[in-house]
C-alpha cells in the first residue's frame, strides 16, 4: 500500500513536469543577423541572391491611397510573412498570393520575410525551382519597385553572440530567450503550441524547427543537450503570435 | 517394426495422401489459363461494342495469363518518348476476355469463385448476358463470388472486362500502374482459376506470433453460407524443418461470419525469424463442420515466421533487437515483361541481389508487390516496407478516392499480413492534402494489425500514429544524403533524433550517363529505349559518339564513389534507423534516371562488383572518419575508426588493423588498433591513428585500409602532393595570362605558348560542380546539368598529377572552383583534357581545360580559379604544377587549330 502511494506521488510529480512552462521574456532584434543587402528595381529570387535555403527579408517603401489595398505577388516560394511598419499583416504561400493591406493612406515600410523550405520535387513547377519572391508584385495593380533584399543568417549565426533586451516588445520577427531549470535529465519534448514558424536552440545548440501548420507540435530535446540546473532556450519566430511561453512535455505532442 | 519398413510405409502413406489431394484439387479447381476469346474496346461505347447482352462471341483470341502488349494489341506507338521508355503498343481502356465454361455438376451446393491473382484496375465478370461482379483492388487478387450466378452442370459464357483506366482520381505516377516503370498494362497475371469450396469455409487465416512465450494466436474468419447452425473443429497443423505440431479448436457458427481464435503453444524448439535465420513455418487449418445432416470441409494454409516488430527509440526492433535497414527503393522496374513478375524465380533473383550487395530492405514505393515477392523475402530474410498506390495530392478531399484507399489498406493487411518480411507499412509517397485522413488510415492500420509498424506518409507531414518516419528531413534538419564529401567526419544522427525511428528517404540519386549498349536489350520487351536512340543521335550529331562509352564509365565511376560516401555517412549515423537508396537499379521514367549500378533489367552495369560494394554496405562495415582527401606531404592523416555492426553477433576480441598502400599495392605504413570486443546492433568507435605523410615525396594516390579480424575490410583513397610556390611563372616562351589581350596575341604570333587562365567569373557558361546531376537533368532541369567529368588522364598535362579517367575526391577543390566552357562550336576534333559530360538531352561538348593551336602559337586554356585559398588546395596546386611542367617541356604540341573567335565566344566582354 505504501508503495502504491509513493508510486502515485511519482505520477503526480511527472504530471507536474508535463506542465513545466518556460517564459521567453527577452528578445533580440533580427537586424543582428542581416547579411549584406542587395538592392534592385525588381524582386530577385533567392537563387539570384545565392541563398540555397533559409530566409530572406524583402523590403521597400509603399504608399497607400486607401484604407485597404490588395497586395498581389506572382510567386511565393515557399512561405512569406508580411509586415507593414513592423506589424504582421498576414502570411502568403504559393497557393495564396493575395492579401489586403489595411492602413490609413500614407507611406509605410513593407517587409516580407520569406522562407525557402526546399526544392520542389514534382508537379507543374518542377522545371522552375526558383525560390523566394520573383516576378511581379503589385499594390492595387501598381508595380512595387526599389527593393532591398536582406538574406538572414538565422541558422549559422553564433547564438551566443546575440544581444537580448528585456524591454524589446515590438511586433517584428526576432529571437526570444528564456531559461528553465531541470533536476532529473531525460528525453523531453518542447511543446511549441501557439507559436507560428521558427527555429529553436537549446544551450546554444541547434535543436530544430516548427511550423504551426504541421500536425506535429513538439521537438524532442535529447538528454545530452540538457544540463542539470539552468538551461537556456532561444527561439527564432517569423510570425508574431504574442506568445510568451513554451512548455516541456514528457510525450510527443500532436494536433 | 524396423526403420526401413516404417520409412516404406510412410512413403506409401504420402503417395496416397498426395493422390487424394490431387484428386480433390481436380474436382474443386479449374485452371483458367490458356486461350481466351478477346476483343478490344477502345471506344468504350455502350459498355462495349461486343454487347454481352446478346451473348455475342468475341472475335479474336489471346493467351492468359498475359497482357495485351504480349500480343501487340493496341496503338502502335510511332513516337520516341524522351522522359521514359516507349511502350511499343499502348492500350488503355476496357478489354474483353471470354470463355465458355462448364461448371462441374458435382459443384452443386458449393461456393464458386473466380480468382485472378493480379490484374488492374477494374475487373468485371459477366455470366452469359449479365454483369454479376466488379472488383477494383490494385494490390491484391480479385476473387469474384459467382455462386449465385452459375449453375453446376451448365455451360456458361463467362465474359471478363478488364479496365486499366484510372478508376479514381489518383496520382498517375504511382508505381502500381505508371507508364514510367512497369507500364499500365491490361491483362490478367499469375494464377487464374475457378474454385469450388464447401459453404462453411475459412475466409481468412491470420497468425500473430508471440515470441515471449513461443506461441501464436490464430484467428480464423469462418464464413457460413448454410443459414444453419454448424458445429465442428478447426484442426491446425504447424510444420517446419524438424517440426510438426497439431492442435485444434472448437467451432460453433450460428451466423454468416464467425471468428475463431486459438492460442497455440509452439514450444521451445520453435525458431525465430530474422534476416540471418529466416526460419519459416507452415500452418494449415482444416475446418470440419456439420449441420447435423451435411458435413463441410475446407482447408486453408499460409506461411509465417516467429517474429515481432516494435518501435524502438531510434531503430525498428525485430524480436526486441534493433535492426538497421539498408534498403533499396523498389519502383516496379520490370521492362522485360512490362509488369511486376508474379513468379517466385524472378523475385528470388531480386532478393539474392539484395543479399549480394549487402542490403536487407526493400521499400516498395507507392505500390505493393505480389505474393511471390513476400514469399521470397520471407525465405531470404529481407525486410519490406509496402505502400498503397498513393502519392502527392491523393489525400486531398475526394470521398470516392478515400473509400478506395480505406478498402485497399485492409486488403493489403489481410492478404500479406502473415508474411514475416512484411515489417513496415506506409500509406504512400510524399502525400499532401488532408492529414486527418492520413491519420485515420494510419490509426486504423495499427488497430487492425500489430505485426507491422505504420507510418502516415514518406517525407511529408507527420501524424500522431506514426511509428517510424521515412523522410529527407525531420524537424531537426536534413536526414537525406544525396552526395558525399571529401571529408567523412559527419553523420545524420542529431537530425534523426526525433520521437520515432527515422529512415533516410531516397538517398543517392546520382545520375550516370546512359549506356547505349542497353538499347538492344529491349528487342523482346513491350517497351523500347527510344529515348536512348534520340540521345545517341544527338551525341553523334555533336561529333562525340565515340565517347559514349567513356561518358558512361566515367560518370558511373563517380556514382559508385558517391554511393560509397552516401552509404557510409548513413552507417555512421548511429541514431538513424536506416536508409533507402534510390536506387541500386535504374529508374526508366520521370525523365529517365540512370542512377543505378544495375540497369533496368537488374543486370550489373559493370561499374562495381558486389564484393567491393559489400565492403561499404553490409551487416558489418569498417568505417573511417577523416578530415579531407587531398593532403600536402607535410601534413598528417588522422583517422578515427568505427565499426558498424548489425550482424548476428558481437565481435569478440576483434583484431583491428590499419595500413597504407601505394598504387602498386605496396604497404607503406601499418599498425594495429587495440584488440577489443565490438558490440552488436550499433556503431562503435574503435580507435584513432595518425599517419605522417612526410615520407611521401612524390605526388601519389594512396589507400588507407582497415580490417576487422582480417575478414571485414574497407578502404579509402587519399592523395598526397608536395606543396608548391611561385606557380605559373611566365617565361619568354610561356606567357601566363588571365585575359586574352594584345600581349597574348603577340606571344602566339611569335609561335610561342600562352596559358590562358581566366577567372571563372570571366567565363560564360555553367558553374562547375563536383557531383554528377541529381536524379536526371530532364525532370530536374536545374544546375549543374552535367553528369560528371571525363579526364583524358593519359595526356601529358597530367603526368605530374595523379588521376584516373574519372574524377575522384582529389578533384573536389578543382571542380568546385571552375567554370564549364561551352565548346560545341570548337572544331570537332578538339577534345578538352578536362571534359565535362553534358546532360544527355543536350549532349554538347563542354570542358574546363583544353589545348589548341592558334594564330601560329600554342594555347592552353584553364577556366579555374587559381587565387582563392590556394594554401588549402593541394590538388589545384599540383594540377597547375603538372600543367606548367607540361607547357614548358617539349611534349606540348597541340594538334587542333582553333580560331580567335572561339576564344572570344566564351569570355565575358
Amino acid at each position: 500500500m505504501k508503495w502504491r502511494i509513493l508510486w502515485s506521488l511519482g505520477i503526480l510529480a511527472t504530471q507536474a513536469l508535463h506542465a513545466q512552462e518556460i517564459s521567453l521574456d527577452k528578445k533580440a532584434s533580427l537586424t543582428q543577423v542581416y547579411l549584406p543587402a542587395v538592392t534592385s528595381e525588381q524582386l530577385l529570387s533567392m537563387n539570384d541572391l545565392n541563398v540555397e535555403f533559409g530566409y530572406v527579408l524583402y523590403q521597400t517603401e509603399i504608399t497607400t491611397q486607401s484604407d485597404s489595398e490588395e497586395l498581389e505577388l506572382e510567386n511565393v516560394r515557399d512561405y512569406a510573412a508580411v509586415y507593414v511598419n513592423g506589424k504582421l499583416q498576414g502570411t502568403l504561400t504559393d497557393n495564396r498570393k493575395k492579401m489586403a493591406i489595411k492602413t490609413e493612406p500614407g507611406k509605410y515600410l513593407l517587409q516580407i520575410y520569406v522562407e525557402n523550405i526546399g526544392r520542389i520535387t514534382y508537379g507543374p513547377e518542377i522545371t522552375d525551382n526558383s525560390k523566394g519572391l520573383f516576378g511581379g508584385i503589385t499594390l492595387d495593380g501598381n508595380d512595387i519597385e526599389n527593393w532591398k533584399m536582406l538574406p538572414l543568417n538565422v541558422r549559422k549565426f553564433p547564438i551566443k553572440n546575440l544581444t537580448f533586451e528585456s524591454s524589446l516588445s515590438d511586433g517584428n520577427p526576432g529571437f526570444y530567450k528564456g531559461t528553465f531549470s531541470l533536476e532529473g535529465l531525460k528525453n523531453t519534448y518542447l511543446d511549441i503550441s501557439g507559436w507560428g514558424m521558427g527555429e529553436v536552440w537549446i544551450n546554444s545548440k541547434y535543436l530544430g524547427s516548427y511550423w504551426e501548420e504541421e500536425k506535429q507540435r513538439s521537438i524532442l530535446i535529447p538528454t545530452e543537450d540538457l544540463v542539470q540546473g539552468e538551461n537556456e532556450i532561444v527561439v527564432f519566430e517569423l510570425k508574431h503570435h504574442q506568445q510568451k511561453t513554451m512548455k516541456l512535455s514528457q510525450t510527443p505532442v500532436f494536433k | 517394426m524396423n526403420n526401413q519398413l516404417l520409412r516404406h510405409l510412410t512413403r506409401i502413406f504420402l503417395i496416397v495422401l498426395v493422390a487424394q489431394v490431387g484428386a480433390l484439387k481436380a474436382q474443386t479447381v479449374l485452371d483458367l489459363s490458356g486461350t481466351w476469346r478477346f476483343q478490344t474496346d477502345v471506344m468504350d461505347f455502350r459498355r462495349g461494342s461486343l454487347s454481352p447482352r446478346y451473348n455475342h462471341l468475341l472475335q479474336e483470341t489471346i493467351q492468359l495469363p498475359g497482357i495485351t502488349d504480349d500480343h501487340q494489341i493496341g496503338y502502335k506507338n510511332p513516337y520516341k518518348y524522351i522522359d521514359r521508355l516507349t511502350r511499343k503498343y499502348e492500350y488503355m481502356g476496357p478489354a474483353w476476355y471470354q470463355r465458355d465454361i462448364e461448371i462441374p455438376a458435382d459443384w452443386k451446393g458449393k461456393r464458386i469463385f473466380m480468382y485472378f491473382e493480379r490484374t488492374h484496375w477494374l475487373s468485371s465478370i459477366y455470366v452469359d448476358t449479365k454483369e454479376v461482379s466488379q472488383i477494383d483492388y490494385i494490390s491484391v487478387p480479385h476473387n469474384h463470388d459467382l455462386t449465385d450466378f452459375v449453375k453446376p452442370g451448365k455451360t456458361h459464357r463467362i465474359t471478363v472486362c478488364i479496365d486499366n483506366r484510372f478508376q479514381y482520381k489518383t496520382h498517375k505516377w504511382n508505381h502500381a500502374h505508371t507508364e514510367f516503370t512497369q507500364i499500365n498494362w491490361n491483362g490478367i497475371l499469375g494464377e487464374m482459376k475457378l474454385i469450388a469450396i464447401d459453404p462453411v469455409f475459412v475466409e481468412d487465416l491470420q497468425v500473430y506470433p508471440n515470441i515471449a512465450d513461443n506461441s501464436i494466436k490464430v484467428r480464423l474468419q469462418v464464413n457460413n453460407d448454410t443459414k444453419k447452425q454448424v458445429k465442428g473443429k478447426a484442426n491446425f497443423t504447424i510444420t517446419g524443418p524438424n517440426y510438426n505440431l497439431k492442435s485444434e479448436a472448437t467451432v460453433v457458427s450460428n451466423d454468416s461470419v464467425t471468428f475463431v481464435e486459438s492460442t497455440i503453444q509452439l514450444g521451445k524448439n520453435v525458431k525465430l525469424w530474422d534476416e540471418f535465420n529466416p526460419n519459416l513455418y507452415q500452418i494449415t487449418a482444416q475446418l470440419n463442420t456439420s449441420d447435423g445432416k451435411t458435413n463441410y470441409q475446407h482447408t486453408k494454409s499460409d506461411t509465417f515466421g516467429m517474429r515481432e516488430v516494435k518501435q524502438g527509440k531510434s531503430h525498428v526492433l525485430l524480436n526486441n533487437r534493433p535492426i538497421h535497414l539498408r534498403g533499396n527503393v523498389e519502383n516496379a522496374v520490370f521492362p522485360k515483361t512490362g509488369y511486376a513478375p508474379v513468379d517466385d524465380a524472378s523475385w528470388e533473383r531480386i532478393m539474392l541481389l539484395m543479399k549480394d550487395y549487402g542490403l536487407n530492405h526493400l521499400r516498395f514505393h507507392s505500390w505493393c508487390p505480389p505474393k511471390a515477392a513476400f514469399r521470397m523475402a520471407d525465405k531470404h530474410g529481407i525486410y519490406f516496407e509496402v505502400e498503397m498506390p498513393m502519392w502527392g495530392k491523393d489525400a486531398e478531399p475526394d470521398e470516392d478516392r478515400y473509400n478506395f484507399f480505406r478498402r485497399e489498406i485492409k486488403a493489403i493487411l489481410k492478404e500479406y499480413g502473415n508474411h514475416p518480411s512484411f515489417v513496415l507499412y506506409c500509406n504512400g509517397n510524399e502525400i499532401t492534402g488532408n492529414f486527418d485522413f492520413i491519420e485515420e488510415l494510419t490509426a486504423e492500420g495499427r488497430k487492425l494489425d500489430s505485426r507491422h509498424l505504420f507510418s502516415g506518409s514518406t517525407a511529408r507531414t507527420r501524424v500522431k500514429s506514426d511509428q517510424y518516419y521515412v523522410s529527407q528531413q525531420t524537424n531537426k534538419g536534413p536526414v537525406k544524403v544525396y552526395e558525399g564529401l571529401p571529408n567523412t567526419d559527419w553523420d545524420r544522427s542529431a537530425e534523426s533524433d526525433v520521437d520515432v525511428p527515422v529512415i533516410s528517404h531516397e538517398s543517392g540519386q546520382r545520375c550516370v550517363y546512359p549506356n547505349f549498349e542497353e538499347i538492344k536489350k529491349y528487342a523482346n520487351s513491350p517497351v523500347e529505349a527510344r529515348n536512348f536512340e534520340v540521345f545517341k543521335d544527338l551525341l553523334q550529331k555533336n561529333g562525340m559518339l565515340d565517347q559514349a562509352n567513356d561518358f558512361f564509365r566515367a560518370s558511373g565511376a563517380l556514382t559508385v564513389l558517391e554511393y560509397k560516401a552516401v552509404i557510409e555517412a548513413l552507417l555512421r549515423s548511429s541514431k538513424s534507423a536506416g536508409f533507402q537508396l534510390l536506387s541500386i537499379n535504374d529508374f526508366p521514367g520521370q525523365g529517365y534516371a540512370p542512377v543505378g549500378i544495375l540497369d533496368p533489367f537488374w543486370d550489373s552495369k559493370g561499374l562495381v562488383t558486389p564484393e567491393k560494394f559489400k565492403e561499404f554496405c553490409g551487416p558489418t562495415v569498417a568505417l573511417l572518419r577523416y578530415e579531407k582527401s587531398a593532403y600536402f606531404n607535410n601534413e598528417t592523416f588522422m583517422g578515427k575508426a568505427e565499426v558498424y555492426n548489425y550482424s548476428n553477433a558481437a565481435l569478440k576480441n576483434a583484431k583491428l588493423k590499419w595500413w597504407l598502400t601505394d598504387e602498386t599495392g605496396k604497404v607503406l605504413q601499418k599498425g594495429n588498433l587495440k584488440t577489443q570486443t565490438i558490440g552488436n546492433d550499433g556503431v562503435f568507435p574503435v580507435g584513432e591513428f595518425a599517419i605522417p605523410l612526410k615520407g611521401i615525396t612524390n605526388k601519389q594516390k594512396l589507400t588507407v585500409h582497415i580490417s576487422v579480424n582480417d575478414q571485414i575490410k574497407n578502404s579509402w583513397d587519399i592523395w598526397v602532393y608536395p606543396p608548391h610556390q611561385n606557380l605559373m611563372q611566365s617565361t619568354d616562351q610561356v606567357l601566363y595570362t588571365t585575359v586574352y589581350n594584345d600581349a597574348a596575341k603577340k606571344q602566339l604570333a611569335q609561335g610561342k605558348t600562352v596559358v590562358l587562365y581566366p577567372s571563372p567569373n570571366q567565363v560564360k557558361g555553367r558553374k562547375s560542380v563536383f557531383h554528377n546531376h541529381f536524379w536526371n537533368p530532364i525532370m530536374f532541369a536545374w544546375p549543374p546539368m552535367t553528369i560528371g567529368s571525363l579526364i583524358h588522364n593519359k595526356q601529358g598535362m597530367f603526368n605530374d598529377f595523379s588521376t584516373s579517367y574519372h574524377t575522384d575526391w582529389q578533384w573536389w577543390d578543382i571542380l568546385n572552383n571552375a567554370k564549364v566552357i561551352e565548346m560545341q562550336n570548337a572544331p570537332e576534333k578538339l577534345r578538352p583534357f578536362i571534359q565535362i559530360i553534358d546532360s544527355y538531352d543536350n549532349n554538347q561538348k563542354l570542358g574546363i581545360g583544353f589545348e589548341a593551336k592558334m594564330n601560329g602559337g600554342k594555347l592552353l586554356v584553364l577556366a579555374l580559379d587559381t587565387q582563392k585559398d590556394m594554401d588549402k588546395r593541394p590538388a589545384t596546386q599540383q594540377l597547375l604544377y603538372s600543367i606548367d611542367h607540361y607547357v614548358k617541356g617539349n611534349q606540348f604540341a597541340p594538334e587542333v587549330q582553333v580560331e580567335e573567335s572561339f576564344i572570344q565566344s566564351f569570355l565575358t566582354k
